[in-house]
C-alpha cells in the first residue's frame, strides 16, 4: 500500500507551487481573450495564387489603400498571421457587411489580374485566386454577453456540485461533516482550472493562443470530469467508513485511494487516448479545446487522489485540536 | 423459446437464465433498431403520412454556412406586443429564406435580457452577402397614427441653440463672402474647401445645366435674375438649407416645351433659359432638424406581419400605380379599430421609417383594404407589392454578428474529426482487451453497442452535431469506459477476495453502482447547465455529452452486466485477469 495520505505535505507542496505559478501568470500575463469575447472580425482566407503574397503586402493592401473605403479607423489594428502554407488569418474590429464585402473585392483585385471578367461565385469551374474558409464578426456587445454568461454558467456549475456532493454523502457526517466532502471536491476542482488556466495564461503569452468559447466549455467539462473522479474516490472512503468502523481515520482514507488507484489510473489512460488521438488527428479549430481537455484530464486525476482525500484527513486533524 | 403468449394464462415464472436471454434478445433487438437507424441509407419510416428522412444533422462548422445573428429594434413597441412582433420577424425571415432554397434553415428568436434577437442559420450558403441582402432587404412595413403627446414646439434650449447656430453660421458666410468678393478667381477652390454642400463640393460648387422649376425660387430668383455670366451674388442668399453664395457661369436658350417626369403630372418648364451655376452653401438648421417628422407617429400594432396579399392596382381617378393591401383576419381587426378612432385625422404609411403615403380617414374601413399611393412609378409599385407579398418586417432589425465558414474547411473537419474518433476508439478496445481480458473484450462489445444507441439517438432527436458535439460524444465514451473500468476493478477485488464468479460480478456491479451514479449526475449537471447557459455550439457539446452519460449508465448496468452473465459460469481465472486465491480474505 502506497502511504499517499501520510506524504501529503509533499503533494500539497507540489500543488501550492503549481497553483501560485498560474496565479502569478495569470496577473501578470492574463488570458489572451479572442473575439468571442471582445468583439471583433475574423478573416481566413486561402490563396490559390503562386506564390502567395507576403504579410507585407497584404497588410499594405489593408492600410495603404485610399482608393477604397476601407479605411484605417473602420478596421483598427489589422492582425495578419500565416497559417500553412497557403492561409492567411486577419483580425480586425467588427464591421458592416457592405466592408466585408469591399474588403473580398480588393483581395480578388488584387491577386487576380483577369477580375472582374472572373467574380466570385457565379464561375463555378474557374479556380479563384481567393477563398474564405471562414469568416466572423461579432459584436462588441455579444461579446459582453457571452462574458457575463460564462461567469455565471461556471459560478451555477460549482454551487450545484457542492449541493449535490453535500446531499449524496450525507450518511457520512462522522468523522467529517458531509460539506466538507463538496468543499474538497471545490478545492481540487479550483486547484485543476486554476492550473489549465495558468497553463493557458503562458501560451497566450509565448504561442498566442486566445481564449474562445470552446476553451470555456474545456473548461467546464473539466469541472465535470474533476469532480466524477473525485467522487469515486471519496464513494470508496464513505464505504470504507462503515465497513471499518473504529479504524483511525487516516488509514481508512489511505486505505480508499489506494484501493481506487487502479481504476482513476485505468480511466485517465482511456480517456487520455481518445483526447491524444483527437488531439494529433482531429481539425485544427479543435486542438486547443483538446489540449486543455488534455490538461484538464491530467491534473483532474492528480487532484483527486492526491489533493482532495488529503484534505479530508487534515480537516478531521483540525477538528479533533 | 418460451411461448410469451401463453405466460399470463400459465403463471409463467421465469428462473434467472430464462431472464438473462430474455434480456439478450432484448439487447440484440435494440442493436439491430438501432443499427437500421444508423445505416446511411436506413429506412424512412412513415409517420402519419409525412416521409420523415432521417439522418444525421450536421452543423454549420462541419458542413459550411452561415450563421447570422440580427438585433430586433423594438424602442417603438409597448413591451407586451414586443413577443409577437419579433416572432413576426422571425416568420418573414424564414419565408425569405425559403425562397432561397437553404435545405433546413434555422431561424430562431431569442431574448437576452431585454434585447430580442433573430439567429439565421442557413446551412450551405457561403456566399453571406447575397444572403444578407435577402434577408435584410425586406422592407418594413407600419401603420401609424398620430402621437398627441409628441413634441411640436421647440424648447427654450433648443430654440436658443438654434439661433446661435444659424447666427454663427451667418457670420461664417459673411466671411467667405468677403473673401471671394476680393478674389474671385478663387471661387472654386474655397468652394470645394468650405461649402457644406457635399454634393456639389468636390466639383468647386458646380451644379450644372439646370431650368426654372428645378430649384428653390429665392436660389433661382438670384440666378435667373439678379446675375450676369461670370458674376456672383455680392449679398448672401438665404433659403432653406442656408446661406447661399451664387455665381452664374453660363447661359443658354432652349426649345420652349414641357417636361415630363414618369408617374406625375407634366410641368410646364419657365421661359426658355438654362443656365449654369455654382455655389457655396453654409447649412442653417431648422426646426425639421430638432422635430422630426416621423417622431411624431406612433406605433399602432398594425404591421406587415398582419398583411396578407399585396397587389399592384391603378388609381380609378389619376390612373396612378398604386399598391392595394389585403390583412389577414388579426390585420383587418386591427385596421378597423384604427380606423374608427382616426376618422378625420391621418394615419400614415411608413415604408423603411419613412412616410410613404399620408391618407386621411373618411370612415371606418371593416374588410382590411388598404392602399398606398404615393410618387412612385409602374416598376416602383411592382417591385414594392413583390417585396411586400414575401414578408415585411414588423420591426427593423440590424446584423450584429456573423459566421461563415467555408464548405472545404468544413469537410476537412469532418473527415479529421471522423478519423481520430475511429482511431481513438480503437485504442480504447485495445487498452481494455489487453488489460480486462473477456470482460475487456465483453466491454467493447458493450460499448459498440453504446455506439449504436448514442448515434441512433442523435438521427432521432435529431442532434445538430457540431465539432464540439463530437468532442462532447468522443468524451462520453470516455465515461462510458470509465464505468465498465469502475465495475471490472470491483469485481476483481471480489475474485481476488475468494468469491465465487457470479457472485463477484453480481457483488462488483452493485458496489460500483453508486460510484457510477454519483459521478454521472455530477457531470449531468454540468451538461444541463452548459445546455441551459450556452450558445449554439456550447449548447451542443452539453447535449451530446449529457446523452452520452445517460445511455453509458444504461449501457454499463444492462449491457456489460448481461454479457458477463452470460460467462459466469466459464470459471477461468486467467480469462478473468486474476489469480485466485481461496486463502486471501479480507
Amino acid at each position: 500500500m502506497l502511504n499517499i495520505i501520510q506524504n501529503r505535505k509533499t503533494y500539497f507542496t507540489i500543488s501550492s507551487i503549481l497553483v501560485a505559478l498560474s496565479i502569478a501568470s495569470l496577473l501578470i500575463w492574463g488570458l489572451v481573450p479572442a473575439i468571442d469575447f471582445t468583439g471583433g472580425t475574423l478573416m481566413e482566407i486561402e490563396f490559390n495564387t503562386e506564390p502567395i503574397p507576403n504579410i507585407q503586402e497584404i497588410r499594405n493592401l489593408f492600410i495603404v489603400n485610399k482608393d477604397t473605403q476601407v479605411s484605417k479607423e473602420e478596421l483598427g489594428e489589422v492582425r495578419v498571421q500565416p497559417i500553412g502554407e497557403k492561409g492567411m488569418l486577419f483580425r480586425f474590429k467588427p464591421i458592416s457587411e457592405d466592408t466585408h464585402q469591399e474588403i473580398l473585392t480588393l483581395l480578388h483585385e488584387n491577386f487576380n489580374p483577369d477580375y472582374p471578367t472572373t467574380t466570385a461565385t457565379t464561375t463555378p469551374n474557374v479556380i479563384l485566386p481567393i477563398e474564405e474558409l471562414k469568416y466572423e464578426s461579432i459584436g462588441p456587445v455579444i461579446g459582453q454577453e457571452l462574458q457575463k454568461k460564462t461567469t455565471w454558467a461556471i459560478a451555477m456549475v460549482a454551487v450545484c456540485i457542492i449541493l449535490y456532493i453535500a446531499w449524496a454523502f450525507r450518511k457520512v457526517s462522522k468523522p467529517v461533516q458531509s460539506w466538507k466532502y463538496g468543499i474538497g471536491a471545490i478545492v481540487a476542482l479550483g486547484h485543476d482550472i486554476i492550473i489549465v488556466a495558468g497553463i493557458f495564461s503562458v501560451l497566450g503569452r509565448f504561442a498566442g493562443v486566445e481564449i474562445d468559447v470552446l476553451f470555456v466549455t474545456a473548461l467546464l467539462t473539466i469541472l465535470g470530469y474533476s469532480v466524477n473522479d473525485t467522487i469515486v474516490v471519496y464513494d470508496r472512503t464513505r464505504e470504507n467508513l462503515h465497513r471499518y468502523q473504529g479504524f483511525d481515520f487516516e488509514d481508512i482514507v489511505n486505505r480508499s485511494v489506494n484501493e481506487t488507484i487502479v481504476r482513476s489510473l485505468n480511466t485517465s489512460i482511456t480517456t487520455l487516448l481518445v483526447l491524444f488521438s483527437v488531439y494529433l488527428f482531429g481539425g485544427a479549430s479543435i486542438r486547443n479545446f483538446v489540449l486543455a481537455l488534455i490538461c484538464g484530464a491530467f491534473v483532474g486525476t492528480y487532484s483527486s487522489i492526491f489533493i482532495a482525500s488529503p484534505l479530508l484527513v487534515v480537516w478531521q486533524k483540525l477538528r479533533r485540536r | 423459446m418460451p411461448n410469451y403468449s401463453s405466460q399470463k394464462a400459465y403463471t409463467f415464472k421465469m428462473g434467472p437464465r430464462q431472464k438473462l436471454w430474455g434480456a439478450i434478445f432484448l439487447i440484440i433487438i435494440l442493436a439491430f433498431l438501432a443499427g437500421l437507424v444508423d445505416w446511411p441509407k436506413g429506412p424512412e419510416p412513415v409517420i402519419g403520412g409525412i416521409r420523415r428522412e432521417i439522418k444525421i444533422h450536421l452543423g454549420l462548422d462541419l458542413q459550411g454556412g452561415t450563421h447570422l445573428v440580427y438585433q430586433a429594434d423594438v424602442a417603438d413597441i409597448p413591451a407586451k406586443d414586443q413577443g409577437s412582433a419579433v416572432e413576426g420577424v422571425r416568420d418573414v425571415i424564414e419565408r425569405r429564406v425559403n425562397v432561397f432554397g437553404v435545405s433546413e434553415p434555422i431561424v430562431q428568436t431569442a431574448k437576452v435580457g431585454e434585447v430580442w434577437r433573430v439567429i439565421v442559420e442557413l446551412p450551405g450558403v457561403t456566399d453571406v452577402g447575397e444572403a444578407i441582402q435577402m434577408i435584410g432587404e425586406t422592407p418594413l412595413l407600419e401603420f401609424k397614427e398620430y402621437d398627441p403627446n409628441a413634441q411640436t414646439e421647440l424648447t427654450s434650449e433648443q430654440r436658443y441653440e438654434m439661433e446661435s447656430y444659424n447666427t454663427d453660421a451667418k457670420k461664417r458666410a459673411e466671411e467667405i463672402l468677403q473673401a471671394i468678393k476680393k478674389e474671385p478667381a478663387r471661387f472654386s477652390e474655397i468652394a470645394q474647401e468650405k461649402s457644406e454642400d457635399p454634393v456639389s463640393k468636390e466639383k468647386g460648387g458646380e451644379l450644372g445645366w439646370f431650368a426654372r422649376g428645378q430649384m428653390v425660387p429665392e436660389f433661382e430668383e438670384a440666378v435667373f435674375e439678379g446675375l450676369e455670366v461670370g458674376e456672383v451674388t455680392q449679398a448672401l442668399i438665404q433659403t432653406d438649407f442656408g446661406y447661399h453664395i451664387i455665381k452664374k457661369n453660363d447661359e443658354r436658350s432652349i426649345a420652349t416645351g414641357s417636361f415630363e417626369v414618369e408617374g406625375q403630372e407634366p410641368q410646364e418648364l419657365g421661359g426658355n433659359r438654362e443656365v449654369n451655376a455654382s455655389h457655396i452653401l453654409i447649412r442653417t438648421k431648422s426646426v425639421n432638424d430638432y422635430i422630426k417628422f416621423e417622431d411624431q407617429w406612433k406605433y399602432t400594432g398594425l404591421t406587415g406581419k398582419q398583411l396578407e396579399t399585396s397587389r399592384v392596382e391603378f388609381g380609378q381617378n389619376t390612373g396612378a400605380a398604386e399598391v392595394s393591401l389585403l390583412f389577414n383576419d388579426e390585420g383587418k381587426d386591427l385596421f378597423a379599430k384604427i380606423t374608427e378612432q382616426n376618422v378625420g385625422n391621418q394615419v400614415g404609411i411608413f415604408l423603411d421609417g419613412f412616410p410613404v403615403s399620408l391618407p386621411t380617414v373618411q370612415e371606418k374601413i371593416p374588410n382590411g383594404k388598404a392602399r398606398i399611393t404615393g410618387t412612385f412609378n409602374l416598376t416602383e409599385a411592382k417591385e414594392l407589392a413583390m417585396r411586400l407579398n414575401a414578408g415585411a418586417l414588423p420591426v427593423p432589425i440590424n446584423l450584429v454578428s456573423q459566421q461563415n465558414i467555408g464548405p472545404s474547411l468544413g469537410k476537412i473537419s469532418v473527415e479529421k474529426s471522423f478519423l481520430a474518433g475511429i482511431i481513438g476508439i480503437l485504442l480504447i478496445a485495445l487498452f481494455m482487451i489487453i488489460y480486462y481480458r473477456l470482460p475487456g473484450l465483453l466491454a467493447v462489445l458493450a460499448l459498440g453497442v453504446y455506439g449504436l444507441l448514442v448515434l441512433a439517438l442523435f438521427k432521432l432527436i435529431p442532434v445538430t452535431l457540431t465539432l464540439a458535439g463530437v468532442a462532447g460524444f468522443i468524451l462520453s465514451i470516455g465515461m462510458a469506459v470509465d464505468a465498465n473500468v469502475l465495475i471490472f476493478e470491483r469485481m476483481k477485488e471480489e475474485l481476488r477476495a475468494g468469491k465465487p464468479l457470479d457472485l463477484a460480478i453480481h457483488e462488483g456491479f452493485k458496489r460500483a453502482w453508486t460510484s457510477i451514479r454519483d459521478g454521472n449526475i455530477s457531470t449531468l449537471i454540468t451538461c444541463f447547465i452548459l445546455y441551459w447557459f450556452g450558445t449554439s455550439m456550447i449548447r451542443g457539446f452539453g447535449l451530446t455529452l449529457g446523452l452520452g452519460i445517460i445511455v453509458s449508465m444504461f449501457s454499463a448496468i444492462l449491457i456489460t452486466k448481461t454479457f458477463l452473465k452470460v460467462f459466469e459460469r466459464v470459471d477461468i481465472g486467467w480469462l478473468w485477469g486474476v489469480k485466485r486465491n481461496e486463502n486471501t480474505r479480507l
